[in-house]
């Protein structure tokens, strides 16, 4: 029952040793331990979502929960466990550059990869602290990657912006602390009515800035454009598409079960509302395809947030839905960028070149819109049905926001599309796509093509995990009366 | 006008601090798990330094954390710093003057006793493996100053750094051989008081001061040679 | 007496970190960004341990004189002692980035950094940047200077 803690240790072991496989020469092991550990990671999980029939708790350390710290599984959390394997795989750096670049940035990748899982494992709040600036700190280096300047500067911003927000969120962290004298996310919902004061609140909204800053929120942004553009694409796939939905998972995990509150879903509401204005509008003057992308990001995170401000079963419900699909859309969409960074003008012809670049393109873009057998669609009208549903003022204006922001995304999709179809300018040919990127799309359009035909099971599953998210009695129960040694 | 703005915005953010932090039980905490803690730890972890049993004990998985993140900045720093390794400007800048070399000789020892002991004796008497490691990173550091051009091999720190923390991960890993959990303390928990006692946390300090230390000498070394070369 | 003291250290550890705060938030300069930053670190950790403090507590270790005396909280030391270790690395990498960005730019300042990246971002994917609209086209004729001395402020 405890092998789900080796989706996080394993990562950090092959992490540590694969400096190790370097030195000692033989090529072909330090290049196959990564994602060979990566795989037997998604194996595990994927046994364990078979095996799985109720909620449990692993101890760790043999410590019972509020003493020591304490993993939570279910359904919501292996969801997000498993794509976190399964995506860095997809998304594992290529190997260009010098030996050493190689393998300190295939190092970096894993630790992500291992400070990801257990973001979406672990039920202690300093706990989740520390991998999400595990994660942070992993993602600086990736930034960084091969070297070239703007990255740099890039990375520096990014890490002023994340510094200043985790001690924004670790102020908050003590304020937690100094109320209620205990870390473990079940105890805190237990004592959720100690923290319903304005100054639990203040804990709140700090933890969403701490923790907001890898999910792209509203006022910790500014970073997303640069790194996204500086940075190699598949970095930044793994940052957009993988990393931003762990840390609103977090956010929403702390939302649900500790600050259970309207004024707490309004001020993620509001956020979420901001988000999506200005993501979509600067994706719109965006010039370039990264840029754009970036901006869009922003955009759907927004949406995602205006997602899971919707109380009960069916916030949780859109917001998942939303978090997945826009997983698998922008990571793709990130690899497609990789060969045409260049400006929007210059893709001139583009699909004469690649073929299935552009077609993989065009199906990503109608997902993202929202086109109806695709799962954008059902995302976009599991979250304006919520919001239809409750009809509050601040409600019905983020319905406007999302809607206009739609049309908004139509507009500058669309725009990318003619340019790729459109006759080929001979003078300056377009590149071609490499064929690991175009690989690793295909794949997430076929995940995307599975969704669409399988709604049906697809939404009985999210159905039943969302049911279980919000019991956040059953949580405490799972997670405080577990026997002494792990089980 | 920017002075203003500047003022505007510390009064602002010190106003909003002191009125969020103002009405805080300083001074008589509520101290949940804290209590919990005292009452067990010497039973059920063996150590004295109940900071030492919450740090290795129930919370092994932020230390564990801890290291990797530690990892993953010397990892990127070797990234931002590395490549043309040149040692032209360490073998142009001259060696240190006699002080500086006579105190780094009859420091360097010392330095390495005090970190070592600082280390061992973590589950005893304040201190532990970050600060016995830091300690050992400046005993390695010192020489580099008083003689640029004799440094330490990167390679070889980096092979310590490898092989001590997948050391750390396998001693929590042998416990979940038996069916307990990930990181739990394995062997006999001893006399409460003793040098050996508390189980395999003596062993998980002296991981985690290996690592810290090279880490952060490897760290200090880079950013001493970088030669200002724009690589 | 010693509510005097407690009220210092509060009032110590919400300075630092206000001036961490503002001094990431408003400074220019790189390596002050980093300073505060520290600063910050700092204050941050600070808050953190005094949420274990209690009045007349001793050190969470058992000696054997004592018995039965009440101890401050080990679990707040233990959450800052990641902290602190937490805030060296950042920094360390913090630090190797300005030496880095110095080096390839020439410049410590933030403003003139970002610009450099967005013009070499810009020129990479063969975007115009927005900017050269504003400059005078070479072709168009520039007024004698005798008279018109535009006193050199188009550089921002």
């Amino acid at each position: 029952m405890t092998e789900v803690t080796l989706a996080v240790v394993l990562p950090l072991l092959g992490a540590f040793v694969l400096p190790l496989t370097r030195h000692t020469g033989v090529r072909w092991l330090a290049a196959v331990i990564g994602p060979a550990l990566l795989a037997a990671c998604a194996l595990l999980l994927f046994a364990a979502w078979s095996a799985f029939d109720a909620p449990y708790t692993i101890a760790l350390g043999g410590f019972a929960p509020p003493l020591g710290i304490a993993f939570y599984i279910d359904r919501l959390a292996l969801l997000f466990a498993l794509a976190v394997p399964l995506a860095t795989l997809a998304l594992w750096p290529a190997e260009a550059g010098a030996d050493e670049s190689v393998g300190r940035r295939q190092s970096l990748t894993l630790l992500l990869a291992g400070a990801l899982s257990g973001l979406a494992l672990s039920g202690d709040l300093f706990n989740l602290y520390v991998f999400y600036e595990l994660a942070a700190v992993a993602s600086y280096g990736l930034i960084v990657g091969n070297g070239n300047s703007p990255a740099y500067v890039a990375a520096f911003r990014y890490l002023m912006i994340s510094a200043l927000g985790s001690v924004v969120g670790l102020i908050g962290i003590a304020l937690i602390y100094f109320k209620t004298g205990t870390l473990n996310l079940a105890h805190l919902s237990t004592l959720s009515e100690q923290l319903a004061d304005p100054q639990g609140l203040a804990a709140f909204a700090m933890l969403v800035i701490g923790f907001g800053v890898k999910a792209e929120i509203f006022p910790v942004n500014g970073w997303v454009p640069e790194v996204y553009s500086a940075a190699g694409k598949r970095v930044a796939a793994l940052l957009a598409g993988l990393a931003s939905k762990l840390a609103v998972l977090v956010i929403v995990r702390v939302l649900l079960l500790v600050f259970p509150y309207d004024e707490t879903r309004q001020l993620l509401l509001v956020l979420g509302i901001f988000g999506v204005a200005v993501g979509e509008l600067a994706a719109w003057q965006a010039r370039d395809l990264p840029r754009m992308l970036a901006w869009s990001s922003i955009g759907q995170l927004g949406v995602v947030f205006v997602a899971f401000s919707l109380p009960g079963t069916a916030g949780v419900i859109a917001g998942v839905t939303v978090a997945m699909h826009h997983l698998v859309v922008k990571s793709a969409l990130f690899l497609l960028a990789d060969r045409w960074d260049k400006a929007i003008t210059r893709l001139r012809g583009a699909a004469s070149t690649s073929h299935l670049g552009a077609a993989l393109f065009v199906l990503f873009s109608l997902s993202l819109l929202g086109l109806p057998p695709l799962p954008g669609f059902w995302s976009k009208f599991l979250v304006l049905g919520g919001l239809a549903a409750s009809a509050s003022p601040l409600q019905l204006l983020a319905m406007g926001v999302i809607l206009t922001g739609t049309v908004i995304e139509g507009a500058y999709l669309l725009r990318v599309i003619v340019m790729l179809y459109a006759g080929p300018d001979t003078a300056t040919p377009v590149p071609r796509q490499r064929r690991g990127n175009l690989l690793s799309a295909s794949l997430f359009a076929l995940v995307l093509l599975a969704a669409a035909v399988l709604v049906d099971p697809l939404w009985q599953g999210i159905e039943a995990l969302a049911d279980r998210a919000v019991d956040t009695t059953g949580y405490q129960n799972t997670v405080l009366n577990t026997p002494e040694a792990g089980r | 006008m920017r002075d203003l703005a500047t003022l505007l915005f510390l009064g602002g953010l010190i106003f909003l601090l002191a009125a969020i932090t103002g009405s805080l039980p300083f001074g008589h905490p509520p101290m949940l798990v804290g209590q919990a803690i005292q009452q067990v730890a010497a039973p059920e972890v063996g150590a004295t330094n109940f900071v030492t049993a919450v740090v290795l004990g129930y919370r092994g998985l932020d230390t564990l954390g801890e290291l990797s993140i530690l990892f993953a900045a010397a990892t990127a720093g070797g990234l931002v710093l590395g490549g043309v390794k040149s040692r032209g400007r360490a073998k142009a800048a001259p060696a240190a003057g006699f002080i500086l070399r006579a105190g780094a000789d009859v420091l360097f020892p010392l330095l390495l006793i005090a970190g070592l002991y600082v280390v061992i004796h973590g589950h005893l008497t304040p201190g532990g493996g970050f600060q016995g490691g830091v300690i050992l990173a400046a005993a390695f550091f010192l020489p580099l100053l008083a003689r640029p051009h004799e440094s330490l091999s990167h390679t070889w720190l980096s092979v310590i750094e490898g092989l001590v923390g997948a050391a750390f991960i396998a001693l929590g890993l042998v416990a979940m051989f038996d069916g307990a959990a990930f990181l739990t303390p394995l062997f006999d928990k001893g006399v409460l008081g003793e040098l050996v006692s508390s189980g395999s946390l003596p062993l998980l300090y002296l991981a985690v001061g290996l690592k810290v230390g090279a880490e952060l000498a490897s760290l200090l070394m880079r950013l001493a040679q970088d030669d200002g070369a724009a690589s | 007496m010693s509510a005097a003291i407690g009220l210092v250290f509060f009032i110590g550890a919400i300075s630092l970190c206000v001036i961490g705060i503002a001094g990431i938030v408003l400074s220019r300069h790189l390596f002050r960004m980093v300073l505060a930053l520290a600063i910050a670190e700092a204050g941050a950790n600070l808050l953190l341990v005094l949420s274990g403090y209690r009045w007349d507590a001793v050190a969470p270790i058992v000696t054997g004189s004592l018995s039965g005396q009440a101890m401050v909280d080990p679990v707040p030391q233990a959450m800052v002692l990641t902290a602190i270790v937490i805030g060296v690395g950042v920094q360390a990498l913090a630090l190797s980035l300005v030496i880095r960005i110095r080096q390839r730019y020439g410049t410590l300042d933030m403003q003139e950094a970002r610009q450099r990246m967005q013009d070499e971002l810009d020129n990479d994917a063969g975007v115009t940047p927005p900017r050269s609209q504003e400059r005078p086209a070479g072709e168009r004729p520039i007024p004698a200077p005798a008279a018109v001395i535009d006193a050199g402020g188009r550089h921002d």
